[in-house]
């Protein structure tokens, strides 16, 4: 009897997927006002930050001399005005025109990001930027040609000696970068600044929304945590039954990590359109909706992706809290534009 | 040769009868030297040329007649490009007792215990600068080949990107059974000369599945992606026979 009663908890408990240790992520909804955010940014001690290399970053970020066909810089997939995403494009276009297969992702607080890329499989900024500087329909930069191309020219030559006291390589050039994408920091939503004590900060229907995001109803936060408002984690939220694009497999080749992408942060996500790895969601609404729906039926689906059976006005009240999460003095801070 | 870092160290052998070798590779396209530039075709009748070639050596060790190995380790980075020489290129220097040997073994790819560090802090060959850090992937490519396929009169580039501790190729030269294989080193010093015949790349695989470049998402082979595993599969296992000792 006791093994029967035992079976009848463990079963759904298993079926819920609650048979894993439970990550943080489990935790009960968090108290919203705890989520303050700004915290130390995280600096790797074999790249500490001065002003002189954060410049020399952000000259590099802004430069399509870095590509191979002179016309693509990073800012060209990661434009400032939308919150350092692609502004509109489903996915980004390279150099010669070639198009990627997948939406380019905010850089917003980029430094608290503990894994890189739509499967996560980066550790550090540092080693992401080799990516794009090398990605055959990004920048297509082989090391040798982009050091000797920055060598070219004087005051990269005169930079590069001054901030690491050697001449420019691909991998000093991934250091500038990191140091500036760590400046690339957003804490003045209307939802921090609720969060710090401004109760009108927020609409009524941004803070009905907030209460959703944050309920075991809407269960977003599971998955989007804390002031940053994602876990790092890959996940599969039933966008297809059949993935185009395989996602964490194609790093793993298990057929369990197919359509698994890492959990975006919501920061400035009213900026970001448009939406998921593929930018296949036009809108903020579109994406409540396939949450509200449960997703598409997928063996691999997180068990939180389930029906949630918001009314119209609930899902509205989701989206305007995703509004709030807009911190518009973020992409006109001078410091992070285009050196004059 | 510029790019050529040998990293020795790993149980080198060093006796007072410690003698020098070069190893050297003549790349191949079937029997005939690679010339850059040149369009060649594949089994399957696709024209292709080839513009770069990189790969990691490892584990390298040469087997006696006692069936016992001489292990020398070390790790080296082969780099081929456009216009560069590509035969007797010397791709590692080491030292082994002269005498007589039945063979040598290696892998292409880098050791698991040097594929999972923090590639930021890592000296070439490994690190960034080596041209083979994926990024999104973690570890190295192992064996990179990129070139161009002529495709009803358009030019299409194609890369290979071997990695991943699944896709280290084991290559076996010696014989102990027949006892063909005989590699002498004299206390001077000798230099060993292999064969690499990189179209192996483009030949079917058992259950027919080929490389074909008409499928766009064939020309970008990366690890272990599933859509491209299958065709990386058979690259591999071609691979497998793509070195040979040259006579
Ligand atoms: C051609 C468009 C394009 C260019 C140019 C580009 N990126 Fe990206 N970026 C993307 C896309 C698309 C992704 C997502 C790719 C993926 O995950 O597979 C991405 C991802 C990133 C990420 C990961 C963010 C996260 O949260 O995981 C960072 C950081 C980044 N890019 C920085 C840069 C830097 C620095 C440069 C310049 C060296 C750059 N990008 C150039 C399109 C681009
Ligand atoms: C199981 C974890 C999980 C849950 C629960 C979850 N999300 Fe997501 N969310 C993700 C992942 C993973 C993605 C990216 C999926 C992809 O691109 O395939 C994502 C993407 C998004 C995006 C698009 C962001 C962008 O930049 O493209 C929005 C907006 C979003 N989620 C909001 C929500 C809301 C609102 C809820 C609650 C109703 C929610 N999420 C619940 C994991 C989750």
């Amino acid at each position: 009897m006791h093994a029967g009663r035992w079976l009848l908890w463990v079963v759904p408990l298993v079926l819920l997927g609650l048979e894993r240790p439970a990550p943080p992520s489990h935790a009960p909804a968090p108290d919203p006002r705890a989520l303050r955010a700004a915290r130390a940014v995280p600096i790797p001690p074999d790249n500490p930050q001065t002003p002189a290399k954060v410049e020399l970053g952000r000259r590099l970020f802004y430069d399509p001399r870095l590509s191979l066909d002179g016309r693509v810089a990073c800012a060209s997939c990661h434009r400032p005005e939308f919150a350092f995403s692609d502004g509109g494009k489903p996915v980004s276009v390279g150099v010669f025109g070639r198009k990627g297969s997948r939406n380019a992702p905010t850089l917003t607080n980029v430094a608290f990001r503990r894994r890189l890329f739509w499967e996560g499989r980066s550790p550090r900024l540092e080693l992401q930027a080799v990516g794009p500087l090398t990605a055959h329909h990004e920048m297509a930069m082989e090391p040798e040609a982009l050091a000797q191309r920055l060598s070219s020219i004087p005051e990269y030559a005169r930079a590069f000696q001054e901030v690491f006291g050697e001449p420019p390589t691909l991998k000093n050039v991934a250091f500038a970068l990191a140091a500036f994408e760590r400046t690339l920091l957003s804490y003045d939503s209307p939802f921090d600044r609720f969060v710090a004590g401004d109760d009108s900060a927020l609409s009524p229907a941004a803070r009905r929304g907030m209460e959703l995001f944050f309920s075991e109803r809407g269960d977003c936060f599971h998955c989007h945590v804390g002031p940053e408002f994602t876990d790092d984690e890959p996940r599969n939220t039933g966008l297809y039954t059949v993935y185009p694009d395989v996602g964490l497999a194609r790093i793993t080749g298990k057929d369990e990590d197919v359509g698994k992408f890492k959990t975006p942060t919501l920061r400035n996500v009213a900026l970001t359109a448009p939406y998921m790895h593929d930018g296949s969601r036009k809108t903020l609404r579109e994406v409540v909706e396939h949450y509200n729906r449960g997703g598409e039926p997928n063996l691999n689906a997180d068990p939180l992706i389930r029906p949630l059976g918001l009314s119209e006005r609930e899902v509205d009240d989701l989206v305007a809290f995703l509004e709030s999460l807009t911190d518009t003095r973020f992409i006109a801070n001078p410091a992070l534009l285009p050196p004059r | 040769m510029r790019g050529l870092a040998i990293v020795l160290g790993l149980g080198l052998w060093v006796g007072a009868l410690a003698a020098p070798v070069d190893l050297k590779i003549n790349l191949r396209v079937g029997e005939a030297p690679l010339e850059w530039g040149r369009i060649y075709q594949t089994p399957k009748g696709q024209r292709y040329r080839v513009d770069l070639l990189k790969f990691y050596l490892s584990e390298l060790a040469l087997v006696r007649p006692d069936g016992r190995e001489v292990r020398v380790g070390g790790l080296a980075l082969a780099e081929f490009r456009r216009g560069g020489p590509t035969q007797g290129v010397s791709v590692m220097r080491f030292e082994v007792p002269s005498g007589e040997y039945r063979g040598l073994r290696f892998d292409v790819g880098v050791p698991r215990e040097l594929n999972h560090q923090d590639a930021a802090t890592q000296e070439f060959p490994l690190g960034v600068n080596s041209g083979m850090y994926w990024a999104w992937n973690p570890g190295y490519i192992f064996y990179r080949l990129e070139g161009a396929a002529f495709l009803e009169g358009r030019e299409e580039k194609w890369v290979i990107h071997m990695g991943t501790d699944a896709f280290r190729i084991p290559v076996r030269l010696h014989d102990l059974q027949m006892r063909r294989v005989r590699l002498e080193v004299p206390p001077r010093g000798t230099s060993f000369v292999l064969n690499l015949d990189i179209a192996r790349a483009f030949l079917p695989g058992p259950n027919g599945a080929f490389l074909d470049w008409r499928q766009p998402r064939l020309r970008q082979l990366h690890g272990m992606s599933p859509e491209t595993a299958l065709v990386m599969s058979v690259v591999y296992y071609q691979m497998l026979n793509a070195f040979s000792l040259a006579r």
